[in-house]
């Protein structure tokens, strides 16, 4: 058992911070496993669905980081598991469905490169995540390199593809700065080390390394700073309630089985 | 011309020079190049993609593989609706990748199947127009989680009987593919039984949904090896392209999962079922071959449903598959 000792306004907001990166995890996890079985090629089915399990596996570590935070005896399966649809706080980037896969690249192009400017801002203060955080990285490396080599090549093969991409990165654009919306209790977080920099700072970094990426595509897209930090993980939409009520449906079946 | 496979320091000199044996005889006649062809896989030898083969021996392997390709890319339908509803994150990771891993097993057959001459589109095309085939199981439908624990142990498991067997085919790249699936489908078979032992100590509600499963999928699961066949009208294992008939693999199935599926305390819908310690070996009612029949011809309860949905999802990746097959333009 992880030992926190934190004030208690600190393990709050460090609480929150783990809930969201975990929740979108966990979310995004799911639109990619929607791919297993059905992606465009074989060799693309075997490349998502890993991604997808990386993902899953970053949720699993990150809601048992967060069940050693509250310590009330939820494990990650409850605190993941268990919930109505309106406590759950991933960003409004992943509350779309699944799409065609246009939309499934661009956003993973868009949640990828946001989540490295995020993970890019988590410091050793609470040593636990800064460790789990560096595995992390390690592999989202991967998931980044996926995704560029993606957007370019359908920004790049022009016609339906090229449309098809630029249509779903537009969509896509008023909610992809959600998940770099200041968090609750940031000073706190930034005070302790567990942020080495605020949230802003890193959305001003993403757009600008977004923009370094898509502008020599052709393609430029508006990326506005998140204006309510609280709403960017809130008031999910009936896509992802539809989600929620799949994912929970066995569970909720037999309430307190072992599965 | 020298033979690539004959440089190939990955085989051992022996079968390097069996290759060399069998792959110049090509100014032999017919005949007697069928006969060192014969001699070559009838004695345990293995054909490679480059070596001659008689055309009826290609088409067979062809045959063989595609529909294992087919099965295992079917195979993935009625597990995968249920990655999204699992019921804990653990058993989500399994199952993600228990299906990944039999997509990677279509693509890894595809791929031998390739090399024997069809294009993979083509063998869409003919799985989707219902010109080939794929197994029995993968037509009918999963209705609940213990579905999931009762095909990764069960239907898994008698696919391994037929799998270990083919490790062993005379068709190389078959043979070594097998390797890998084998290994992979038995950590299938752990995750299914994992499954399965959780329902069977869990609740009474899930302990009828298992039973319940176990009784739908038996009759299934008795008809997957197929009818009883006389052993030397088979050429597959004159071949040696597969190596047991079916009753030998429904027997090996019922001698190894009978007891362990009894010893959890569940039953089996089958009263005729005992093993004969006199004859050696296991009596069962007679599986219904009509029904066999009429489910792999694609008219299984999932059968159109399963196919439609292959095609229009093939349809909706269309302009990927274009996208990635053209050559890449400048930027705009």
């Amino acid at each position: 058992m992880t030992v926190v000792r934190f004030a208690p306004s600190t393990s709050t907001a460090l609480a929150e911070l783990l809930l969201s990166m975990a929740d979108d995890e966990f979310v995004i996890g799911f639109s990619d496993s929607e791919w297993t079985g059905i992606a465009p090629i074989l060799e693309e089915d075997v490349a998502m669905s890993s991604i997808a399990q990386d993902e899953l596996g970053h949720a699993k570590a990150l809601y048992e980081l967060l069940a050693s935070v509250h310590n009330d005896g939820r494990d990650a399966d409850a605190l993941a598991y268990d919930r109505e649809p309106e406590a759950y706080r991933h960003a409004r980037l992943l509350d779309h469905r699944r799409g065609d896969w246009a939309l499934a690249i661009a956003r993973r192009f868009l949640y990828d490169t946001a989540d490295a400017a995020r993970l890019a801002s988590i410091g050793d203060g609470w040593p636990p995540l800064g460790e789990l955080i560096a595995k992390i990285r390690r592999e989202e490396r991967y998931h980044v390199m996926h995704a560029l080599a993606w957007a370019d090549r359908l920004a790049r093969a022009g016609g339906e593809a090229r449309e098809r991409f630029v249509a779903a990165l537009e969509a896509l654009a008023p909610d992809a700065p959600t998940v770099l919306a200041t968090p609750e209790g940031e000073a706190a977080l930034l005070e302790a080390g567990i942020l080495t920099r605020p949230m802003s700072a890193a959305f001003e970094g993403w757009r600008t390394e977004v923009a370094g990426i898509l502008v020599p595509l052709g393609i430029t897209l508006r990326l506005e700073a998140p204006a309510d930090a609280a709403a960017a993980r809130t008031g999910h939409s009936d896509d992802f309630r539809w989600l929620w009520g799949e994912f929970t449906s066995v569970r909720r079946s037999d309430p307190g089985a072992t599965w | 011309m020298t033979d690539p496979l004959a440089l190939d320091p990955v085989l051992p000199p022996r079968e390097r020079s069996e290759l060399r044996a069998r792959a110049w005889n090509e100014d032999l006649p017919h005949d007697e190049r069928y006969e060192h062809f014969e001699a070559h896989v009838r004695g345990g030898g293995k054909i490679e993609p480059h070596d001659w083969m008689p055309d009826e021996y290609r088409t067979a392997v062809l045959r063989f593989v595609e529909m294992h390709a087919n099965s295992e890319l079917m195979g993935v339908l009625p597990e995968r609706e249920w990655i999204m509803r699992a019921p804990t994150l653990r058993r989500k990771l399994a199952l993600t990748s228990k299906v990944q891993d039999e997509v990677g097993h279509a693509q890894l057959l595809y791929r031998v199947a390739e090399d024997l001459g069809k294009p993979r589109e083509a063998m869409f095309d003919d799985l989707l127009a219902g010109k080939t085939k794929f197994h029995n199981v993968f037509h009918y439908p999963t209705r609940t989680w213990a579905d999931i624990g009762v095909i990764a142990w069960l239907v898994d498991a008698a696919a391994i009987v037929a799998q270990q067997a083919l490790r062993d085919s005379s068709y190389g790249p078959y043979a070594r593919t097998m390797q890998k699936i084998c290994w992979e489908e038995s950590v299938h078979i752990m995750h299914g039984r994992d499954v399965v032992v959780t329902l069977a100590n869990g609740t009474t509600t899930q302990r009828e949904m298992l039973q319940e499963a176990l009784d739908r999928w038996w009759g299934p699961l008795m008809q997957m090896h197929g009818p009883r066949s006389d052993r030397s009208k088979d050429r597959d294992l004159h071949w040696r392209i597969k190596a047991k008939t079916s009753e030998e693999l429904r027997q090996e199935f019922l001698t190894i999962y009978v007891p362990r599926i009894l010893e959890l305390g569940l039953t089996l819908p089958d009263p005729e079922l005992a093993f004969d310690k006199e004859a050696g070996e296991w009596r069962y009612a007679d599986p219904d071959w009509n029904e066999l029949r009429t489910v792999v011809t694609n008219h299984g309860p999932k059968s159109h449903e399963r196919l439609e949905f292959r095609r229009l999802n093939r349809e909706a990746t269309a302009w990927v598959r274009a996208a990635i097959l053209a050559e890449p333009r400048a930027a705009a």
